[in-house]
């Protein structure tokens, strides 16, 4: 990891701004007045914000996908529906129910019972070009949603799992054979019933040669990925299914000096198959939103801030057809 | 020569965009509606594509930073604390991937502001530099930067936002930086250089940039290789404090005898040996360890230092820059 410049000096810059000129916080970008011009958008994230929360505290957003109550929200900061209401538009929901989950783009379906709602319309295939205004929700009021303005930022992208995708075990080498030494909590390997002392032999069909073999393999996966992995126990052979993860999401990471001045970051910001970035400013209970251009179509849905400067979203094509997928795997 | 000079001119005509106007739009309070997000839009959009080919980032020992191409045969704007002295060599990474070296030349170590040089040879892309002093409290500007170090398939990071705070030596504006940007660009909406990237505040809208201003009035000196004022944002390398590295001894004969090398130090990294018989260096004759010891007393951090060296009988020349005692 490379030292990255940048100072943060807030004592030195007091004496060098004096006799400044300073800028009303209300004309400022995040600022009432600017947000006020983009208030013809506004409608479009009323009707079809989700707004998930417990009491009075809000947890995360969501994204209307289907007129009859199908909602796409961030799966890893959704702890447990219960007690949790959804809010769209002015009307509160009770008893939003999980129908599935995808861990690849960290996207949960949820359902309300309601009718008549108005989803976002992901028939958008191309993104819009850099240095397009995008809107999306941001500090809520009861009954209103209110706009968080920004711009496309960057190059649409895969962004790799932070330090590659592991199964959730540590392994010791006894005489060219991996084993397994320890089974780490909350892993696709403790998921698949992976124990300690079974051996590893195979690995996506293809027999294992030492751990740097392994490791190169895990690498290039997505967290998500379900592989067949080969195991012995014992003098049985069996084959199991782990779901990979992402190593961050399951070993944690360390917290850099980048993520210090970013405040409340997303903890699972890395491992998406495609998005695109822009620079609303938020934190990681803004995500799960719709994202809109000017015309009011839907660019995407917030999946990750990622740093101070930095968040993603999940493209609307990818959306379209994730919205699909889960719908008709949860078979309703 | 009459034609030559009438050639040039034509080829230059082109190449001066700053005549763009700065735009009316800022002269607004707050936009109005959606006639003037767009045309914001259409002129950051307009503006982007040269900023961003321009956009370069500074890979300078295990530190990454960014920085601006301001003339077509390279000289670069970037941040005093980036390069962090003169003459230092490093890295240059374009959006699109390409790699050139670039050296540092001189700095302004009291407001962060730095210029270097692209030593390869080519014509780069490059931006113009806003000199009329017509940039004002609130106007609209984006700031680009390879934010956490360079990414190939991201890109440097675009940011909109608007000028919160104007002082002699600063600009503040709410275009988010974070660890890497520094030295990275501030345009306005014509895709004019304003300002370049240098520190942030204790609070997330206080992002400050060194204004193009504060170049200008220092560019002979800096362009010139000149290391100006006493700090904060970088340290004039001090006398005495030249790391060489080695461990030398009298011998039978003539100079000292080279008996040990330190790991990872300049001497080894020049390919300096055990049992080397140094006899010069930078032209005076070393005939003890303290002859060795009265020069680099002499000598600061980064100073040149060139041996006569005799290995195996054969006499050779090496050359190599000091390392920092206290680094």
């Amino acid at each position: 990891m490379p030292r990255l410049f940048l100072l943060a000096l807030a004592l030195a810059t007091a004496p060098a701004l004096k006799g400044s000129l300073s800028l009303d916080t209300e004309f400022r970008t995040a600022g009432p007045a600017v947000r006020e011009a983009f208030d013809f958008v506004q409608p479009r994230l009323q009707e079809s914000s989700a707004v998930f929360q417990r009491g009075r505290k809000e947890l995360i957003f969501g994204t209307v996908v289907s007129r009859d109550g199908h909602i796409l929200t961030k799966a890893s900061e959704m702890e447990s529906l219960d007690g949790v209401s959804v809010v769209i538009g002015a009307e509160t929901y009770e008893d939003p129910k999980l129908l599935a989950t995808d861990p690849s783009w960290d996207v949960a379906l949820v359902k309300i019972e309601a009718e008549n709602l108005v989803p976002v319309d992901l028939s958008m295939t191309e993104l819009p070009p850099q240095g397009t205004w995008l809107i999306a929700n941001g500090a809520t009021e009861r009954d209103k949603r209110r706009v968080q303005v920004g711009v496309m930022a960057a190059k649409a992208r895969e962004v790799f799992a932070a330090g590659g995708t592991v199964l959730g075990i540590s392994l010791k080498e006894e005489e060219g054979v991996l084993i397994v030494e320890e089974v780490t909590e909350d892993s696709g390997a403790e998921a698949a019933g992976l124990q300690a002392g079974d051996r590893l032999v195979r690995f996506d069909g293809k027999k294992i040669e030492d751990r740097e073999s392994l490791l190169e393999d895990l690498k290039e996966r997505r967290a998500g990925d379900k592989v067949p992995v080969t195991l012995q126990r014992g003098e049985e052979t069996f084959e199991v299914e782990v779901e990979l993860s992402g190593r961050v999401d399951v070993f944690g990471e360390e917290t850099t000096r980048n993520d210090m001045m970013s405040g409340e970051y997303s903890p699972r910001r890395t491992g998406f198959p495609r998005v695109l970035q822009h620079d609303i400013m938020g934190n990681r209970y803004f995500m799960g939103g719709p994202v809109f251009d000017l015309d009011g179509n839907c660019v995407g849905m917030n999946i990750a801030r990622f740093s101070r400067c930095e968040t993603y979203a999940i493209p609307a094509a990818d959306l379209r057809s994730l919205v699909e997928r889960m719908i008709s795997q949860a078979g309703s | 020569m009459t034609h030559r000079s009438v050639f040039w001119l034509a080829l230059l005509i082109p190449l001066a965009p700053l005549s763009a106007e700065r735009p009316a739009i800022n002269d607004k309070r707050a936009p109005q509606g959606r006639e003037d997000l767009e045309e914001i839009q259409r002129l950051y959009q307009q503006a982007l594509p040269a900023a961003r080919a321009a956009t370069v980032c500074i890979e300078l020992g295990e530190g990454s930073g960014s920085g601006v191409v301001v003339s077509e045969d390279g000289l670069i704007m970037t941040a005093a604390h980036v390069t962090g002295g003169v003459d230092r060599e490093f890295t240059v990474r374009f959006e699109d991937g390409r790699k050139v070296k670039a050296k540092s030349l001189g700095l302004n170590s009291e407001n962060d502001a730095a210029l270097a040089q692209i030593v390869e040879e080519g014509s780069y892309p490059h931006v113009p530099i806003e000199k009329t002093d017509r940039t004002r409290l609130g106007d609209w500007v984006f700031a680009l930067g390879h934010s956490g170090g360079f990414d190939k398939a991201r890109g440097s990071v675009a940011r909109l936002g608007r000028l919160v705070r104007t002082a002699n030596s600063t600009y503040q504006s709410d275009c988010n930086l974070i660890g890497g940007d520094s030295g990275g660009p501030l345009f306005d909406l014509t895709g004019a250089l304003i300002g370049i990237h240098s520190r942030v505040g204790a609070r997330l809208p206080e992002n400050m940039h060194v204004p193009t201003r504060v170049f200008l009035e220092n560019w002979d000196a800096m362009q010139g290789g000149e290391f100006i004022g006493e700090g904060p944002f970088a340290q004039m390398p001090k006398k005495g404090k030249g790391f060489l590295g080695l461990l030398a001894e009298a011998h039978d004969g003539e100079g000292i005898r080279v008996k040990r090398v330190g790991r990872e130090s300049p001497a080894e990294a020049a390919g300096i040996r055990e049992g080397d018989i140094l006899l010069e260096m930078n032209g005076q004759p070393l005939t003890s360890r303290d002859d060795l010891q009265a020069l680099l007393e002499e000598m600061a951090p980064e100073d040149k230092a060139t041996f006569e060296l005799v290995r195996d009988g054969k006499r050779q020349t090496l050359s190599l820059k000091l390392g920092d005692r206290d680094a």
